[in-house]
Order: structure tokens, then sequence, then C-alpha cells
């Protein structure tokens, strides 16, 4: 296989990219990129952030209120108004309710596979899980079609994967961060900051030690894809380490203390900073996790006291962020979890898993913020109508992103498959 | 050779030979009987209309084989479901009142006007007015649009020329394509079939047959008509050292000699053979896995014997180390997933692994080893649920992956959860031990191998009595003993054991384990195995024996053919067939004799592993250099010099911890293969972060491809500067050595040092250049233990570490 030719990919048979001396002894990796350009897509430097809530956020709980229900379903927090009329959401979320206008809100997304692990793979690939085909998740699929500048990565997750790249291969996983940045804690990234007792100078010395006695392939560099690819990528690997806009981006002591105190004092909100500089820098894709939805017991506290309030602070705080510097039209944002939760309230003042119900929101982009699409019905039990799939929602995704939801990719499993095979973008969301 | 006779003969199942019938008549083409308009011959269905609409593209993908249409008229994918075509064909229409054609006014059909555009046409206009074609689709209305009662058999296609070498000014060649019916009608198919190149840098192809020559090199086109596949040779010599013009070469083996008649065809002189160094360094890590150690170098390049490679080949084979990388390809090919399996992952995969490893120790036939795992039965015959639980349960005790070695099959290949469904099972199958690739096959006609969606159906329901759960003659002791440990048993056919019920075998009790068995079907049947006869089987037989008694037959196509030819790949950069696991005729292989002659070879040893290994390394194929001269630059294809392959993820970890190990830990880190990657860690580092980086397979699909040996950007981010690089520099028990002695004040030989250090990475002495640079290197750092872990670093760094 060539590498990192990928004919299918740029749209060029073999034929051309020899006559456009792609391959064999014309080739450059200028003329590479120049002709990827130029068959390629428009991307205009789009990016996108998926923030994960995972363990099942309860949607009547969220964004899906029902107040007129029974006491035993409803639950304990009450609506409040948001700068759109007519549509509410819960009394915790007090900033994002004047920030509707930015979002929109997806209800009666529904599914039937009410397992974490499960419910994540479809709705981090927005394709039903199989055991003989590992999708992509959103971030792999963007990393191929829009990389990054040489000396950033394309795809970041804070701090572990969501899920992995698939069929596309490894070359389009995330780099992960290996640890969320903590408040007032000194932060540091897996393989792309120097560690300790490693200094810029020390790292540039042994650089040059490794150029000067890496030479056996001299004259031949053109000749072997793996060759050029491993001169390629320890390239970018040095600029990536050793530049100062990877290790900006990711260096959360350039920011102010009211910016660090705007998105929260707790690990969900620093990561929520990291990521608005990552996409600042040019970085493509950001996962991000909030995790602790799982609410068996003691939901109301857990939301009320902790994760609704966090959600509200570090996401207001993220939109206001990539809204003030520009960034917000290009940046496609969707905030969701696996599943929702047991319309009636358990025991143990929790819900349980739920997929037939659950709602997520998406903003930035070309979305059409400020409204509702979708309804449950009145014990926030199920869909009204149809509803909507996670495949419906990927599809939306992608489309606001930028990509097509039918676009194929010659996967290893000896058939094209298409990247978004049984949905379709949601009316009026993007 | 058989494929090589004058006319090439490609019979529809690769590697079967046709009977040649005495002549009769060849049809002419259908574009010269139906050029004119008053025709009396009736066109056939499958023999003529369904081709054509394949030729006009009309039930491609993008069309009418759409699987929503297009629209509102669907064809099947690719043909050959002619009974659903010729529904769509003379159904109603959905555009306007009526059928889509027309028995009386054959002219004002749907069909015709569509693609004649003379009504409004999405795909155009596809054929003229009074062409042939549309003679052709006309004449087949007017005398009743026949559908097909009863299929024709296809027997095989015949292609002239049968080999087409271009030369520098060459003219177009057309190629001509002869049907041969198995009731012995013959036909000119020319015009009926579709046709592709393999590699339009080298020849493009016309959809009428014309071959245009396009560059240097070598590549295969290929016919497709009915369920038929044709291929052609074609090539252009790469320089003008043909024929009489090449130089002698002296092939040394049967390989060389194959390797070589094609060299010379192509004017591809072969670069020279490798170094000593580069010798050792490459087969001892496509053998074993395993880097040499300095002083392994420094004796091999001083023993002075004519057959030191031959030596260090059959001592390589002798070593632990070679049956535990190759039972990782194993378990490449036969897909030993921790995550996919029944219950308890790592415990079942690490069973599964060892029981490959003992019997490639042993050195076990392939054919023997693979039917252990074919053939597998959870129990052995005769014996009770009971002996079973406590046969299985004891396989769990402590550490007892060697007992269940000791199995006489493994049966933990079919309980995979992946595998549940007959489907999967199939393709898994046809994957594992054929080689083949059956997914298109199981919605609609493979476009590029004779498969139809019916031969997948008819492979498929060989395994519908294949089961893993509870027989249900043992449910009651099952659920009595699963009672007793305090298994939750949901559904009717058991439940996995899970870890907190597994630790109650510790304390002795026996553990209700599903099991592998053979149900009884509802009624026998009489299945189609993959086209080559038909298999009977009663109600309670073992599908699996049917098919492990056809795959044993020395002329099957496929089960010697796909080990030999992932065995090559795993030795070169591609396989004699490429991708490895897809042998298809569409695909044909750079060198069929080769493949042939090692295949052959290979089921006359006896299925000897160790025999077909030392084959392919001893070839002079095998021990080129990488480095090209002025006619091997271009070549991938052909063998004429090694190209460099990253080495594969297992290698990578292992090949560092060694590379820092201290003097005295160099032979444990090397032998003990209970902490080795591509030894016992096997399973445990599946899914690690520095196995994902370097592609180790998840082994979750039915591809060869899922091992990944390309360089990303990630493995470089990890290689210089991952916190796990730095571990294994401060744990460097050589670094720690040489800090020692410094610290004792004795003097060091800084070019000693410097040299240990390129044996240890590169596994050779390093060049004056090389040994000035790092020697000022190991000068400007404050000390030298500091410098030689820089050093170590940069070598670990270099492209000639990890590429092979």
């Amino acid at each position: 296989m060539a590498f990192p030719i990928d004919s299918s990919a740029c749209g060029l048979s073999r034929r051309q990219m020899l006559k456009a001396g792609v391959l064999g002894a014309g080739f450059s990796l200028s003329s590479y990129l120049r002709l990827q350009a130029e068959s390629g897509k428009q991307d205009d430097g789009r990016s996108a952030i998926l923030v994960f809530l995972g363990g099942g956020p309860s949607h009547q709980d969220t964004l899906d209120l029902k107040p007129d229900a029974p006491a035993e379903y409803r639950g304990q927090f009450r609506p409040i108004a948001t700068a759109t009329p007519g549509v509410e959401i819960c009394e915790h979320l007090p900033r994002l309710a004047r920030r509707s206008e930015q979002y929109a809100i997806v209800r009666g997304i529904t599914h039937n596979l009410a397992a974490h692990s499960l419910g994540t793979r479809y709705l981090m690939t927005g394709n039903r899980p199989t055991p003989v085909l590992n999708f992509p998740m959103y971030g792999s699929v963007v990393s191929k079609e829009f990389p990054a500048a040489e000396d950033l990565p394309s795809f970041v997750s804070i701090d572990r994967p969501v899920e992995g790249p698939g069929y596309l291969g490894p070359e389009y996983g995330p780099l992960s961060t290996g640890e969320k940045p903590r408040y007032g804690q000194p932060f540091r990234v897996r393989g792309i900051t120097l560690g300790d007792g490693l200094t810029i100078e020390k790292y540039q010395a042994r650089r040059s030690l490794l150029t000067d006695i890496d030479k056996t392939f001299d004259g031949y560099e053109r000749l072997d894809d793996s060759v050029r690819g491993l001169d390629r990528f320890s390239e970018q690997a040095y600029s990536i380490i050793s530049s100062p806009r990877a290790r900006d981006a990711f260096d959360l002591t350039r920011e102010p203390d009211r910016e660090i105190e705007r998105f929260g004092r707790h690990d969900f909100g620093q990561s929520m900073m990291l990521t608005s500089r990552l996409i600042e820098s040019g970085v493509r894709f950001v996962t991000v996790l909030l995790e602790g939805w799982d609410t068996h017991q003691d939901n109301f506290n857990k939301l009320g006291h902790e994760l609704l309030p966090r959600l509200d602070q570090s996401l207001s705080a993220l939109l206001d962020r990539l809204g003030g510097r520009g960034l917000l039209d290009s940046t496609s944002i969707l905030i969701t979890g696996e599943f929702g939760r047991t319309p009636k309230v358990n025991g143990n003042s929790g819900r349980d898993h739920w997929a037939r119900a659950m709602c997520s929101m998406m903003a930035g982009g070309s979305v059409n913020g400020g409204q509702v699409i979708g309804e449950t019905d009145a014990k926030a039990e199920g869909p009204v109508g149809e509803g909507f799939t996670p495949d419906d929602l990927a599809a939306s995704f992608f489309q606001n992103i930028g990509i097509d939801p039918k676009t194929e990719y010659a996967a290893n499993v000896g058939r094209p498959i298409t990247l978004i095979r049984d949905g379709s973008p949601i009316p009026g969301l993007v | 050779m058989r494929i090589f006779s004058a006319v090439l003969i490609l019979t529809v199942l690769a590697g079967f030979t046709a009977e040649v019938r005495a002549d009769a008549p060849t049809l002419k083409p259908a574009s010269d009987r139906f050029a004119e308009s008053d025709i009396q011959e009736t066109p056939d269905f499958q023999k003529h209309v369904a081709p054509l609409l394949g030729r006009l593209g009309c039930n491609g993908r993008s069309c009418h084989g759409s699987f929503q249409g297009r629209g509102g008229f669907r064809l099947s994918l690719f043909g050959y479901d002619f009974n659903m075509d010729h529904k769509a064909l003379t159904a109603k229409s959905s555009s306007r009142p009526g059928t889509r054609i027309d028995k009386t006014v054959p002219g004002s059909s749907l069909i015709l006007q569509k693609p004649l555009e003379q009504v409004e046409h999405e795909g155009g206009q596809l054929f003229d007015v009074a062409s042939w074609e549309h003679h052709l689709l006309e004449r087949w209305i007017a005398a009743g649009a026949e559908g097909v009662a009863e299929p024709h058999e296809l027997e095989r296609l015949e292609i002239e020329p049968a080999e087409v070498v271009f030369s520098f000014d060459a003219k177009p060649v057309q190629l001509r394509v002869v049907a041969v019916w198995k009731d012995g009608s013959q036909e000119d198919v020319t015009p009926l079939c579709r046709f592709r190149t393999n590699d339009d840098s080298v020849v493009s192809v016309s959809d009428d047959g014309t071959l245009t020559a396009e560059g240097r090199g070598d590549t295969h086109v290929i016919a497709f008509y009915d369920n038929g596949v044709g291929a052609v040779p074609v090539m252009q010599a790469l320089s003008d050292r043909t024929g009489d013009n090449y130089p002698k070469l002296t092939a040394t083996t049967e390989i060389d000699g194959f390797v070589q008649t094609k060299l010379r065809k192509l004017g591809i002189v072969p670069s020279e053979l490798c170094s000593d160094t580069e010798f050792l360094r490459r087969v001892s890590i496509d053998l074993t896995g395993t880097l040499p150690t300095p002083d392994e170098v420094t004796e091999f390049l001083a023993d002075t014997s004519g057959v030191k490679r031959q030596r260090k080949i059959d001592e390589l084979l002798e070593r632990p180390a070679y049956a535990a990388w190759w039972t990782n390809r194993l378990c490449d090919f036969t897909g030993c997933n921790p995550s996919q399996q029944a219950e308890l992952g790592q415990e079942t995969s690490v069973q599964w692994y060892m029981w490959i490893y003992k019997r490639l120790q042993d050195n076990v036939p392939y054919d023997e080893l693979m039917e252990g795992i074919v053939k597998a039965q959870g129990r052995a015959a005769g014996s009770s649920y009971d002996d079973y639980a406590t046969e299985t349960t004891g396989f769990y005790r402590d550490d007892s992956a060697a007992a269940f070695t000791q199995r006489e099959t493994m049966p933990h290949y079919w309980s995979r959860r992946s595998v549940e469904k007959s489907d999967d099972k199939a393709l898994a199958f046809a994957h594992s031990f054929l080689g083949i690739r059956l997914q298109c096959a199981q919605c609609h006609k493979h476009p590029f191998a004779p498969w139809t969606q019916q031969d997948f159906q008819q492979f498929s329901a060989f395994f519908d009595n294949v089961k893993f759960g509870v027989v249900p003659d043992d449910d009651e002791r099952y659920r009595e003993l699963a009672k007793q440990v305090g298994l939750n048993v949901r559904g009717k056919n058991g439940s996995p054991v899970r870890k907190d019920v597994l630790r109650r075998a510790q304390s002795g009790r026996t553990i209700p384990w599903r099991e592998l068995y053979i149900a009884e079907r509802e009624d026998s049947v009489s299945l189609s195995l993959l086209r080559s006869g038909k298999v009977e089987l009663d109600r309670a037989d073992d599908p699996r024996t049917a098919i492990m008694r056809w795959m044993k037959e020395p002329e099957n196509p496929w089960f010697a053919r796909a080990f030999v030819n992932r065995v090559w790949a795993g030795y070169f950069h591609v396989g004699i067939v490429d991708p490895p696991d897809d042998l298809t005729p569409a695909n044909p292989p750079g060198h069929p004799g080769l493949l042939d002659w090692l295949t052959k070879g290979f089921v006359e040893s006896g299925y000897d592993m160790k025999w077909l290994h030392r084959q392919i390394v001893s070839s002079h194929a095998y021990q080129r250099s990488w480095k090209p001269n002025e006619t091997n630059r271009e070549d991938r294809r052909n063998f004429s010099r090694a190209i460099p392959r990253r080495i594969p993820a297992e290698v990578v970890y292992d090949s560092v911890k060694q590379a820092v190990a201290g003097a005295g830990q160099l032979d444990e880190v090397r032998t003990d293969l209970t902490r080795r990657a591509i030894g016992h860690l096997s399973m445990r580092l599946a899914g690690t972060y520095a196995m994902h980086v370097f592609g180790k397979p998840e082994r979750a699909v039915n591809c060869d491809c899922e091992r990944v040996n390309q360089p990303t950007l990630l493995q470089s981010i990890f290689l210089h500067n991952d916190p796990l690089i730095e571990q294994r520099l401060d744990e460097s028990g050589w670094i720690e050595e040489v800090a020692k002695l410094e610290a004792s004040d004795a003097a060091i030989d800084r070019a000693a040092v410097v040299r240990t250090a390129w044996l240890r990475t590169l596994n050779r002495l390093p060049t004056e250049d090389e040994q000035q640079r790092a020697q000022v290197h190991l000068e400007q750092t404050p000390s030298i233990s500091e410098g030689v872990r820089d050093l170590l670093w940069a070598l670990i760094n270099t492209k000639e570490f990890i590429l092979n």
C-alpha cells in the first residue's frame, strides 16, 4: 500500500499522479500536498468540538423538562425561560439559557442500545455498532478530510479517546493528552511536551545528532514510501514537540487568571479552556469529556450541585470565547451523551438507562440556533412521531462541519463503506 | 505450465483444470450479429441482455444497481440476479403508465427510449439509434422479452492473446474473449465484457477491449462476463536489457529461477545481494521477531564459511522465538482477539496463542494444525458434560494455559462473539483458511470475483448447525452447576463465565461452561461448496468435515496457496498475490509459476512450515539489497530489490527493550518469552497505547490489512518523546554499566562504546563518519553515560532502526 498517497482519498488515479510527478522520481511532499489541495475539499479553517457527557445524561432533567408530568416523572428541577421565546431548559443552566440563540436543542433522539459501551460507540460514530467492523469517531474523519498544519496534531482528545479511528486506520487516531488539566496544577501531554529533565536545547542536540547519523537512505528518500513517510513524520514530530505553536497551544500557564476563573475551577472547565486554545491555534478536532451522568442514585444532587453548573459555566465560556474571537462560525460543536434516563425516578432518587429518548445540543458552524427540533411525549418516554436516530444526528454534525455524510471510504473490509449509512441530516438544524 | 499455452485458458475458478471439448463453432460477436436490423436470432437474457446492461454500466452502484435504485428503477448490483432484473425490466414504469417494455411496439419501450435518450435520462445516451446494442435489446423485446428459466452454466472464458508484452512503440492490442458454456457452445463475447486494468499507469483498456500501452511496468487486464473472470498479463520492459541483452545471473534456488525469468522479460536487473549484517538483521526480524545481539553480529561477520547464511537460517528456525513470532501471525490470520472471545477474553486468548505456539514449536504440519481449529470440538467423543466442565475448569485454574495446549482441538475460533451468525462464520472462515473475500457476495454479485450471492448463501448454510452454547440435553445439569457457583443464567443458551465466577474455580468447584457442538439440522441438505461440487449433509453431520477434506485435496485452489502467499508476504513488502488475503481471478499473482511451485512443494513436503520458510529466506530474491540500480528503481512488484518495511509493533516494543538492556540481561530479555511482546505478552499488550500506535492488529475484522506497518506521525512522536522511551532509557542496564565504569574512573574506550551502540540497535558497525560524529557528541555531554543516552535515543529514531 502506498503511503502517504491515498489515491482514493484525493481522487487521482495512479496515472494522473505519475503524470503529475507525484510518484516515482519526481515526487516531492509539497507537490503531493498541492495536488491534494487542488483535488480535495476547500476547508477554510473548519474545526469541530465534541463535548461528551459520558454516562447518559438525564434528558428530562437537562434540556427536555416535563413540568406537567406526574411528580414521580418530572423530578425535582423546574424549567426556566431562555432568550428564545417558548424554549425552556433546566433551572440549573441559567447562563446557557441566556445564550440560547447560539445553539439548537435536538429532542426525541431515539435508539435501543442502553449499555454504555454500545451506546457510546453508536453516538460517537453515527453508525450502529457491529462486531465485524469498527466505525471511525468523528474526529478521525475530520482529521482525514481536514488535516492540520505541519506542526500541530489534527485531532486531540482530552484526556482519552472516546472512540477510535476504526477502519480509517491509526494515522487518524487522536493525540490523547493522557490527563485532564486541573485547576491550579501544571499540565503536560504525553509525547508532545518535553519530559522532566529534557530541555529544548537537549532535544535539539539529540535531533542534530540524529540528523547527522540517519544517513543510510540519503539520496534514496524518494524511492520508497516508508522512507519518505518516516522523514516526513519525524520532521513533523520534531516540529510539534519543539515548535512554540504546539507547545503554546497546550500551555495553559499563558491563560490569564480571569479566563481560568471564567471557565471554572474544575477539570472540565480547564479542559474546555484547553479545547478553546487548541481550536484557536489550528487543531481541527477536539473531544472533551464531562463524565458522571450515570446517576442510578442521587440524580438530583449530582446534577444540581455539580454537573449542570459546571456544564453551564464552561460551555458558556467556550461559546463566548470562540464567538468573541470570531471562530464560532467555523467551529461546529456537538454536545451529547450516549442515551437518556428512565422517565420515572427510581427508589434511590436516581434514574436508570433509557435509550428510547435522549437529547443533544449543537452549536457553532452554520447551526440554526435559537430553536428546539423534535419532541418527546408527555412523560419523556419516547419521541413524538419517528424521532431522530443517532445516525441522523451524526449526519447533521458532518453536514455542519462540511463533510458529506454519504462520503465513501475504502475500508479494510473489502467493500466501500458509506460514512453515515443510515441517517440523513435533520431538516432545519443546519 | 498450463497458464501460458497459446490460448490462455481461464477457468471460472482459478486452479481448476477445465476439460477442453471438441471444437464447436464459435458464434461471432453480438456486435456483428446484431449490426443489421433484420435479425432472426433471439437474444438470450443471461448471455446477452444482462451482460450488455452490465457493460453499459446500468447495474453499477451509482446507477440502477444502487440499493435504492435510481429514478424508481432498480437492477441487481453487478447483475446475476436474473429474476429480479427481468422483473424490473418488464415491470410497470414509475414515470408513465404501462410497463417498461412494449412488446407490440418495441421501439416505444422505455428501456430503449431511456438509453437512447429519446426521453429524459439522467444517465445520458448510452448507445446510438440503429446500433447493435439498440437492435439487440429491441429484438429481445420483440421476441417476447423472455427471462431465464434455468441458468446456463459458464465453463470458462478464453482470452487472446494470452499475454501482452508491449515494445516501446507499442500499437494498441485488441483482446478477444470467448465464452465456453458447459453445453459446449461457444461465443465471442468481447463486446459484452466489462474490462478493467489493474494499473492504469501501465496499460489502459477501452470498453471494447483495446489495450493501449501507458508506461513501463507490469500488471493485468481483467475481463468480466457472466460469472466468469479472466486475466491477461500485460507488460512493458523497464529497460532495453531484455532477452539476449540480459546479464547472465546465477539463479541459485528454484524461487530465483521463477523471479529471474520475469525480470528478464521486463529488462530489470536485480540488485546485489545485501551485506551479511543486513541479512542477519533482516532474517532475524522476519523469522524470529528479534534483533540479533552484538556478539551474534560479530561472530557472524567473523565466520568465513560459504554456507553461513544457510546455517544461520537453520539455527533461527530452531529458536523458540521463531515459534513465538509466527504464532503471532497465525493469531492474526485466525482472528485471536481478547475483546471478541465468548468469555474471559484475556485467558481465552492466551490459551489460543499457547495452543498454536506449542504446535509451531513441534513443527506440526500446517494442515494438521488448521484441522485442529477447523474441526474443533467442545468435548472429546464419548465424554459427559461433567467431564467437559471439569476439564475446562481445570484450564482456567491457576496457570493452566499449558494444560489447554494438550487439547486435541482449539474451539475458541468458533465461539467468538463476532461469528455467532452463519454469515459471519462463512466470512471469517473464507478469510482465515482460504484467503478469499466473500464480503461483497453477501449482498450482491461480487463485482470482481466469480462469487454470486447464491454461492455465498450456500457456503454460509454449511455453518448453520455449528453452535456455541448449551447442548439441550445438558441444560438441566448446566443450570445445576450454575446455581452452585452463583452464575446467573440468562436466556436459553447459557451465559458467559465472568471473573467472579472464575474465582470459585480456584477453590475447586466445577464451573458450567458453554460449549461448541454440532446441532441437528431440521432437514438434510445438499449444498454447493464454493462451486467446487455439491456436498450432501445429513441432519447431524458436522459440515466442517467435508470442508476440511476438500481443503486438504492437493488441487484445492486456496487452502495451501493462501498460507504460502501469506508467508511470502511476511518476508517481502507484498505477497505474490497482493493484497495477500484476496485470492481471486481478478487479482492474479504477479508470479503464477512461482506461487504454483511453492504451493505444490509445500503440500508435498507434508505441509512443513519450516520447509516453506527455509525456501523463501534462502533465495537471492529475499537476500537482495534495498539499493536500486538504474533498471529496478521503479520496480516494486517483482522482487528485484528489497523494499524497506517498518518493523511490526511487537518487534518495535521488544527491540527497544533489547537495545537498552544491560550486557548481563541481554539474553534474558531476548529469550524469556513470557516477557516479550511477540511472546506471552502478545495478548496482554493487545490494545495498549504502544501497540495501537504501531499498528498491532485488533483482529476485529476479516482483513490482513488490519496489521498496519506504515509509519505515522504518532509513531514518530512516540519514538521521539514518549514517556515509555524515556523510561526505557532511564532504566537502561547498559547506560548504568557505562555510568558505573565512568564513576570508577576507569578509562573508557569511547570508540568501543559507539560500536556497541550501533551493534545493539542497527546491528552493524558504524561507518567512520558515524563513529566520529558520535564521539563528538560524547565529548560534548557532561558525562559519557549521558552521551550514550542521547546516542541510543538517536539510533532508535533512525529510519534504519525502524525499517527492515
